[in-house]
C-alpha cells in the first residue's frame, strides 16, 4: 500500500507544527501497518481529543474521533459489537490518562483485545501547553508558571500493571525500534499499549528553553535509557516513578505475557456456563 | 424471545423483553436504583439471542460503549436513572452530532442528585430535551402502563433508527417495578437500517465495511473533515440535525386525546396520567391531551385544541413539562392555566385534580 | 540512491539534519514556496554510504521515517 493510500492524500499537509512527533509516529504506524499486510478495511482508529486526536482523520480507514477522554469506552463498544475488526486507539496522554484514566485502567484490566498507541508530549499541546499528569517536575508550562509541583505518571508501568499482555515504551528519537515494537502490539492478543515518548517543540519545548525541534528531540534522546541499561529490576515502581519525576524514562519492551483475554473461553468446562432466564 | 400472547411483566422486564423484541443485540450499563433490574434481565437474556452485554465501569463509559457499537449497525441501548442521565449528557450530545442512533431508558427517581433513590418522580422531562450543551433534538417518549413501556420500547428504536438520533424512554420507579397484564402483539413492525428516506437525513453506514467513514464531534463537511471557522459549514450541519426532528415533528408526535371539545384539559404523561382517567369518567367537561412522545413538543396536535381552554398541568416535578405547555398554549389562545406539581414520591391522584376544577 | 526534500509539503524543522548518521543534510538559507527555511541536500553521495551487509549498499531510511510532513523521496543517481 502507497503512503498516499494509508493517509488522506486531500488533507495533507497536515495541521501539526514543523518538528512535531506526531509526524513521525504517523510514518512508523504506516510501515508497521504496511509491513504486516494488515487489512485497512477491517480497522477502526478511535481517537480522543487533543493533537493526537486528529491523527486518525488523516488516515483513509474508519476513524472516530470522541469526546475527550472516552475513546477506550467507545472503542469496546465497537470491539464486542465487531469482534472480527481490528480496533486501534491512537490518543495523548492527556486524554488518556488524566481524564480517561478510570476507561484506560479498565480496559487494560479486561485485558480486551484493543491496541492502543498513547503518545506521551508531556503536555496539554492542543489547548496551548498547560500541565499534564506526565509532566515531569519542576518544568514550566502555561499553568505552573513557577515549575511543576506534581509528580507525573508512569503510564506504560500502569498499564503493565493492570494487567495488559503487551505493553512498551518507545520515543520518536527510535522510530525503527517504534515500527517493530508497534509489529508486535498489532499482532498480539489482548490489551497491547505502546507508549511513545514524543517533542512538542511549540508547546512544550518552547517554554522550557528547547523551542527548536531539534533541541527537544535532543532532550528526549538523552532523557531514554533502554531497558537493558537499568540496573534495578524494572518491576518495582519506586524507582522508576522517582526516575519520571525527572523526566527520565525507561524504553523498551516491559512486558509481554499471554494473559486470558475478555471474551475469549478460558477453557471447555467455562463456555459451557448457563445463563439465568 | 417472547412469543405473541399475554403475560404478566413488571415495567423493567418488559422493557428489556422488548428491546430484545426490536433486535436490540448490544447492551452496556452501570448499576443504579430503580434500573438494575433492567440490566440484570439483559446480562443473561441478550446472549441467549446472541447479543453482547457488558457491565461497565461508569455511566459514561456505558453510553460510549453504547455509541461505539451502534455505528457499527448494532441497535443498542442502555439503562440508567437520573444521576446517570447527567453524566451521559456529553456523550449523548455527540451521538445526536455524529447522527448515532443510540436508545437510553431513564428510569426516574426523586432527585436532584442522589435524591430518593427507590422513590418515583417525573424531574428529568427537561434534561431529557436539554441537558446536553449546544444545539441537538432527542426524542422523549413517555409511557404510563407496562404495555405502554413494552410498545413505546420497540417505537423508540424504530425512531432511533429513522431519524439518527437518541431516543429516550422516560419510564420511573413506579413503572418499572409494577407488575401487569401485557400482550405482545402477533405482528411487531421493525424499522431497519435505511429502510425508509426522509429529507435531510443521510444513508447510515456501518463501521467496519470499507466505507472509510471519518467520524467526529467537531463541526464537520459532509465527508466528515473538522471545519471549525467556518459560519455556513456549521449553520449547514447544525441546523440540518436540528430540523430533522422539529420539522418532523407531526409525523414524530404520539398524543392521547380524550373530549377534545370539553371546557377543560387535563396535561398529564407517565405515571401521572392515571390519575387522570377516573375524572374524566365522571365529570364531562374535562378532557385528556397525554402526549407520548413529549419531545418534540407535539405542538402540531396541541393548537387543534387548545383554544380557550382552561388547562390543568399534572405533573411530578416543581417544574417541568408545564413550562412548555404555557409557552405552546398561550400562543394558540388558551385561557388559564393551573399546575399541580407533586414532589417527594406522592403519586397523583384523582381528588387532587377534582379539587382544582 | 539519495534523499530529495518536497518544499511543497517541508516545514523547516531541520529533523533531518539532526537525524542523519552520514550528516548528508544542512540547514538552508532560502525560502520555500510556503515560507519556511528548508535543509538542503549537500552530501548526497554518503547516502547508502550506509551498508549494513558487507559489500552492499542500502538505505538506512531513518530522514523518511523521521520527517514529520513526508516531504522526503529518494532517487536514483
Amino acid at each position: 500500500m502507497e503512503f498516499f493510500e494509508f493517509y488522506r492524500k486531500d488533507r495533507w499537509p497536515h495541521q501539526f507544527c514543523p518538528g512535531c512527533g506526531l509526524g513521525t509516529i504517523m510514518n512508523t504506524m504506516y510501515k508497521a501497518f504496511n509491513d504486516l499486510k494488515m487489512d485497512i478495511n477491517k480497522t477502526v482508529f478511535v481517537s480522543g481529543i487533543g493533537c493526537t486526536g486528529r491523527v486518525p482523520g488523516y488516515i483513509n480507514a474508519d476513524s472516530v474521533h470522541t469526546t475527550h477522554g472516552r475513546a477506550l469506552a467507545f472503542a469496546t463498544g465497537i470491539k464486542l459489537a465487531r469482534p472480527d475488526l481490528n480496533v486501534i486507539v491512537i490518543s495523548g496522554d492527556g486524554d488518556l490518562f488524566a481524564i480517561g484514566g478510570n476507561h484506560i485502567i479498565h480496559a487494560a484490566r479486561r485485558n480486551i483485545d484493543i491496541k492502543v498507541i498513547a503518545v506521551n508530549n508531556a503536555t496539554y499541546g492542543l489547548t496551548g501547553g498547560q500541565l499534564a499528569p506526565t509532566t515531569p517536575y519542576n518544568m514550566i508550562t502555561t499553568t505552573s508558571p513557577y515549575g511543576n509541583r506534581e509528580y507525573p505518571f508512569a503510564l506504560a508501568d500502569l498499564v503493565a500493571a493492570a494487567g495488559a499482555n503487551y505493553v512498551a515504551r518507545w520515543t520518536t528519537a527510535h522510530p525503527n525500534q517504534l515500527v517493530n515494537s508497534l509489529k508486535q502490539a498489532f499482532t498480539t492478543r489482548g490489551f497491547s499499549f505502546v507508549e511513545v515518548v514524543s517533542q512538542c517543540p511549540v508547546n512544550f519545548g518552547r517554554r522550557n528553553k528547547m523551542g527548536d525541534p531539534v533541541f527537544h528531540l535532543r532532550w528526549i534522546k538523552e532523557h531514554a535509557i533502554p531497558i537493558s541499561k537499568v540496573s534495578f529490576d524494572v518491576k518495582t515502581p519506586y524507582e522508576i516513578l522517582d526516575l519520571n519525576t525527572k523526566g527520565i524514562y525507561i524504553i523498551g519492551e516491559l512486558v509481554r505475557r499471554n494473559r486470558p483475554v475478555y471474551g475469549e473461553a478460558l477453557s471447555e468446562e467455562e463456555e459451557e456456563s448457563v445463563p439465568m432466564e | 424471545m417472547l412469543t405473541p400472547g399475554r403475560y404478566f411483566l413488571s415495567g423493567n422486564v418488559a422493557t428489556a423483553e422488548a428491546a430484545l423484541l426490536a433486535g436490540c443485540r448490544f447492551y452496556a450499563g452501570y448499576p443504579i436504583t430503580p434500573s438494575s433490574e433492567l440490566m440484570e434481565h439483559m446480562s443473561g437474556r441478550i446472549e441467549n439471542e446472541g447479543g453482547v452485554f457488558i457491565q461497565t465501569e461508569d455511566e459514561i463509559s456505558a453510553i460510549a460503549a453504547v455509541i461505539g457499537a451502534a455505528m457499527t449497525g448494532t441497535k443498542s441501548m442502555t439503562a440508567t436513572s437520573g444521576p446517570g442521565f447527567s453524566l451521559m449528557q456529553e456523550n449523548l450530545g455527540y451521538a445526536a452530532m455524529t447522527e448515532t442512533p443510540i436508545v437510553i431508558v431513564d428510569v426516574m427517581r426523586g432527585g436532584p442528585s442522589t435524591g430518593q433513590v427507590t422513590v418515583v418522580a417525573q424531574g428529568d422531562v427537561l434534561q431529557a430535551r436539554f441537558g446536553s450543551h449546544g444545539d441537538y433534538e432527542t426524542i422523549v417518549l413517555a409511557p404510563n402502563s407496562v404495555q405502554e413501556l413494552f410498545d413505546l420500547t420497540i417505537k423508540a428504536f424504530n425512531l432511533s433508527i429513522m431519524f439518527r438520533n437518541p431516543v429516550i424512554l422516560l419510564s420511573d420507579a413506579e413503572l418499572a417495578h409494577m407488575t401487569e397484564k401485557i400482550t405482545v402483539p402477533e405482528k411487531i413492525d421493525l424499522v431497519g437500517f435505511n429502510d425508509i428516506e426522509i429529507e435531510g437525513i443521510p444513508k447510515f453506514t456501518p463501521l467496519g465495511i470499507g466505507g472509510k467513514l471519518a467520524i467526529t464531534g467537531l463541526t464537520h463537511n459532509e465527508k466528515g473533515y473538522p471545519i471549525t471557522t467556518d459560519v455556513q459549514v456549521h449553520r449547514k450541519l447544525v441546523t440540518r440535525i436540528v430540523n430533522k426532528i422539529t420539522k418532523n415533528e407531526p409525523i414524530i408526535s404520539d398524543v392521547e386525546i380524550i373530549n377534545p371539545e370539553a371546557d377543560t384539559l387535563i396535561v398529564s404523561y407517565g405515571i401521572s396520567s392515571r390519575a387522570a382517567y377516573p375524572v374524566i369518567k365522571k365529570h364531562k367537561d374535562v378532557g385528556l391531551f397525554r402526549p407520548r412522545t413529549l419531545w418534540p413538543f407535539p405542538e402540531s396536535k396541541f393548537k387543534e385544541i387548545t383554544k380557550n381552554k382552561r388547562i390543568i398541568v399534572v405533573e411530578m416535578n416543581l417544574r417541568g413539562y408545564g413550562l412548555e405547555v404555557e409557552r405552546v398554549g398561550r400562543k394558540y389562545g388558551a385561557k388559564d392555566f393551573e399546575y399541580i406539581n407533586l414532589i417527594g414520591g406522592e403519586v397523583p391522584k384523582p381528588y387532587q385534580i377534582e379539587e382544582v376544577l | 540512491m539519495f534523499p530529495v526534500i518536497n518544499t511543497d509539503y517541508c516545514k523547516g524543522c531541520n529533523l533531518c539534519v539532526e537525524v542523519c548518521p552520514k550528516a548528508v543534510f544542512v540547514q538552508g538559507k532560502n525560502i520555500t514556496s510556503r515560507g519556511y527555511f528548508s535543509p538542503v541536500v549537500v552530501y548526497k553521495e554518503r547516502c547508502t554510504d550506509y551498508s549494513l551487509k558487507k559489500g552492499e549498499r542500502i538505505l538506512c531510511e531513518i530522514c523518511w521515517l523521521t520527517c514529520p510532513e513526508h516531504a522526503i523521496e529518494y532517487e536514483v543517481e
